[in-house]
């Protein structure tokens, strides 16, 4: 047994963290900042995204035919890893997973058309998936496409269509099949926002998170826009969600955060002498913080390292979803607790940066347990794949 | 023993319902999501009709000095996220004051209170943990005191005609109040919107007489005032737990997902439920910090469980809630946002569940 990385691994991270600190101009630290572009979208995220692209960054899980890196599942990890480390909104879900869908099933136009251009990192996608009456029960959903001559006849609504403001297409998953049980109907589609029949409204969210609801009134899409078998789509949504879990968890942001705040609380004077991180309950918060980073650690570790081996266990991939996104929530809150009432303010205090960033993660912690699957269904998953209990009802 | 509410205080909670469901509805409370967050129209109808004078003698105008009383408007506060914070004039101003003061000026002060002139309180400072040791200093110069420091967290300040300052001195600690005019104000960007501020302090003269306490009396009186803050923000923390609580049993109760009512999978319910015990537990742990105060001027391990209970309530209830909405309850076009972000505030002001544990541990385990 040896739970590290090894050197070539070690190596890519160097690689990847120097990459970045040149990546990261401070004009596109600015342009984060701006609430409008904390999801990206604006120019100097654009040209950014086009850097990686000819640098090779972007489909590092793509087959080497696409001009990917096939990279092993660790090195992806790594990938995302620093990536989210540095904060860069890095658009994983069209890079990563539609991408390598899109390459993979797409038709020829899809792959020349849309997977080139996905790596060379020009296009961006929104998810359209959930609606409002389809959220966990996501096979549930009525958004349909009637096949016509020569293509598909799209309407229905949408629901928290993320990036759908500045993305190119929406990979959307619409029913096909109106006889067929729920997820036996269902088809995916790419769907141009350019398309005058797509419209959308904005909505606000706690975390300051902007995303949308999108309609689609009589979209006409040639056949060359669907992706896979038509009623086959649902298997494409499953291995997509699962490629997405792993990097919503990944322990990169939260140990990033977690060492800067150690920092701050060791230089940090609270008079007679004394550090923040002489107070015997802020060593407590920060030992419980870090054991469990250690754990989250290791679960995501073990995951791609099944991975590798192509064996990846439902259960233990749902141990990592809930276990992370609900680890996340208690780590920010001992993070605050430590920065005490500063971490409330979102201006005028010495610790400004640190505590502004701490406050905004609080804010859009909890989309991670009921998005992406919610946790009452991953629990289920479970006790029925890790423990072989009965299914619950 | 008996806990159940008096007739009266049944009617303040229902009367104070009805104002707020009509002056704080959504729509209201959206003009004042990026506003300075101070309903003064709202504040000026509580004091025409009595509701400033909770927790006030009668002799000052008020309607008694049960601190049950005020503890209702502090939770129906918080149940209607209305748009005032009021710990700073009703509680530290006004109780310190009504406790400790022998001075006639300072009872009048008292009295114009509960009939909507504005008063404050600056007593935390950023980064010191110690609020009975204030940083801020106060050098007796002939009959002159001289204040320096920084205060922070101090609500409605702008409004304020004076500011109840705590500071430290060769003769222990003082609270004394200091005129706005005197002293600079920032205005802070707070996680809820709250009108809060810095204050800064740079050799503010006053007299003797603005000292609120007698001689020597200065601690305990920071003490009760702390430890009062505290329990009535708890009250607070529980309106707003409570509110989101029951916007869990709405919610669940309606939406359908595979089906069914979300609320029938045993999961949604019992985490529900949790919210529920937690709740009530908060309930009953302010109660009886509350009422022991009205008869103690010092009930410091009261009030830190009764803060530790708040600050755990509001993290746990906030995520249990937006967890069981999904989407819709993270929507800022939906309510629970805010409530959200006032259980943030409520949860860290005063001192997180972590701190507060370590201190009540020292308490309990010091040989007496
Ligand atoms: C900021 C944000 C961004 C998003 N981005 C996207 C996006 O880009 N694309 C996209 O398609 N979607 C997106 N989503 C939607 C997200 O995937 C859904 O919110 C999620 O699937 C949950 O659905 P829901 O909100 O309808 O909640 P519901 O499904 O209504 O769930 C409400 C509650 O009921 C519980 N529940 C439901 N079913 C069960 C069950 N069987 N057993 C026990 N409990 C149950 C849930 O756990 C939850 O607590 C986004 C959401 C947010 C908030």
């Amino acid at each position: 047994m040896l739970i590290q990385l090894n050197s070539q691994q070690a190596k890519l991270k160097d690689e990847l963290r120097e990459y970045f600190k040149g990546l990261i101009t401070p004009e596109l630290k600015t342009e984060l900042n701006n609430p409008e572009h904390f999801e990206g979208g604006g120019p100097e995220f654009k040209k950014a995204m086009l850097t990686m692209g000819a640098d090779g960054w972007i489909g590092l899980s793509w087959k080497k035919e696409f001009g990917g890196k096939e990279l092993s599942p660790i090195e992806q990890y790594i990938f995302v890893e620093t990536v989210m480390r540095t904060g860069f909104p890095f658009p994983f879900l069209t890079t990563e997973s539609v991408g390598p869908m899109i390459a993979e099933y797409g038709s020829d136009w899809a792959k020349e058309e849309i997977a080139t251009k996905i790596l060379q990192g020009k296009l961006i996608f929104g998810i359209g998936y959930s609606e409002p009456n389809s959220g966990t029960d996501l096979a549930s959903l009525q958004t349909k496409a009637i096949k016509e001559k020569d293509g598909y006849l799209i309407n229905g609504q949408k629901m928290w269509t993320s990036l759908a403001n500045f993305s190119d297409y929406i990979w959307l998953a619409a029913r096909t099949d109106f006889e067929a049980k729920n997820h036996k109907g269902i088809s995916m589609f790419i769907v141009p926002t350019n398309d005058p029949g797509f419209s959308l409204t904005a909505i606000n969210t706690l975390g300051d998170v902007r995303t949308n609801a999108t309609f689609y009134e009589n979209i006409k899409v040639p056949d060359s826009h669907l992706v896979g078998e038509i009623n086959q789509g649902w298997s494409l949504i499953t291995s997509q969600l699962n490629l997405e879990r792993l990097a919503l968890v990944n322990h990169g942001p939260v140990e990033e955060l977690y060492k800067n705040v150690l920092e701050l609380a060791q230089n940090t004077k609270i008079g007679n002498d004394q550090s923040l991180t002489d107070l015997s309950w802020v060593k407590q918060n920060f030992a419980q913080i870090h054991s469990g980073i250690e754990a989250l650690k290791l679960i995501c570790w073990k995951q791609t390292w099944i991975m590798e081996s192509d064996q990846l266990n439902m259960a233990e991939a749902s141990v990592a979803k809930v276990y992370g996104s609900e680890f996340f929530i208690e780590a920010y809150r001992l993070l605050m607790e430590i920065m005490g009432e500063l971490s409330i303010l979102k201006n005028d205090s010495e610790l400004k940066i640190l505590n502004a960033r701490l406050e905004r993660m609080y804010r859009t912690a909890s989309i991670l347990t009921f998005g992406g699957g919610t946790n009452e269904v991953q629990r289920d998953i479970i006790a029925m794949a890790g423990l072989f209990m009965p299914r619950s009802r | 023993m008996d806990f159940s509410e008096l007739s009266h205080q049944q009617e303040i909670r229902e009367s104070l319902n009805k104002i707020f469901s009509e002056k704080c509805s959504p729509e209201k409370l959206k003009n004042f999501d990026n506003e300075f967050k101070h309903d003064e129209n709202l504040y000026e109808f509580l004091a025409t009709n009595g509701y400033l004078g909770l927790g006030i003698n009668e002799k000052l105008s008020g309607s008694g000095e049960d601190l049950y009383d005020l503890g209702i408007l502090f939770e129906c506060l918080g149940f209607h996220a209305a748009p005032l914070c009021l710990t700073g004039c009703l509680v530290d101003v006004a109780q310190t004051l009504q406790k400790f003061s022998k001075n006639d000026n300072h009872q009048s002060i008292v009295s114009s209170i509960t009939k909507g002139e504005i008063y404050t309180s600056a007593i935390l400072e950023p980064l010191n943990h110690d609020p009975e040791n204030p940083t801020t200093t106060a050098v007796f110069d002939d009959d002159k005191i001289i204040i320096s420091g920084t205060k922070y967290l101090s609500e409605i300040s702008s409004l304020a005609k004076g500011i109840l300052i705590s500071a430290s001195s060769n003769k222990g600690v003082i609270l004394a109040l200091v005129k706005t005019d005197n002293v600079k104000l920032t205005q802070l960007t707070s996680t809820a919107n709250s009108p809060l501020f810095k204050v800064e302090l740079k050799n503010v003269s006053i007299e003797e007489s603005d000292v609120v306490h007698e001689e020597g009396r200065g601690l305990e009186a920071l003490k009760y005032l702390l430890q009062i803050n505290m329990v009535m923000r708890s009250y607070i923390a529980l309106g707003v737990t409570n509110k989101m609580t029951s916007l869990i049993a709405s919610y669940t109760s309606e939406r359908e997902q595979f089906g069914r009512v979300i609320g029938t999978f045993q999961a949604v319910s019992h985490r529900a439920a949790d919210c529920f015990i937690e709740l009530e537990c908060l309930r009953l742990v302010n109660q009886q910090a509350s009422t022991n105060l009205n008869t103690n001027l010092d009930c410091e391990n009261d009030a830190l469980v009764s803060k530790i209970w708040a600050g755990n309530a509001c993290h746990k209830i906030s995520y249990s809630a937006q967890h069981l909405h999904g989407g819709a309850g993270v929507d800022r076009d939906y309510v629970l946002w805010r409530y959200c972000l006032l259980a943030k505030e409520c949860e860290l002001i005063n001192g997180s569940a972590s701190q507060n544990i370590e201190r009540l541990g020292l308490n309990i385990t010091a040989n007496q």
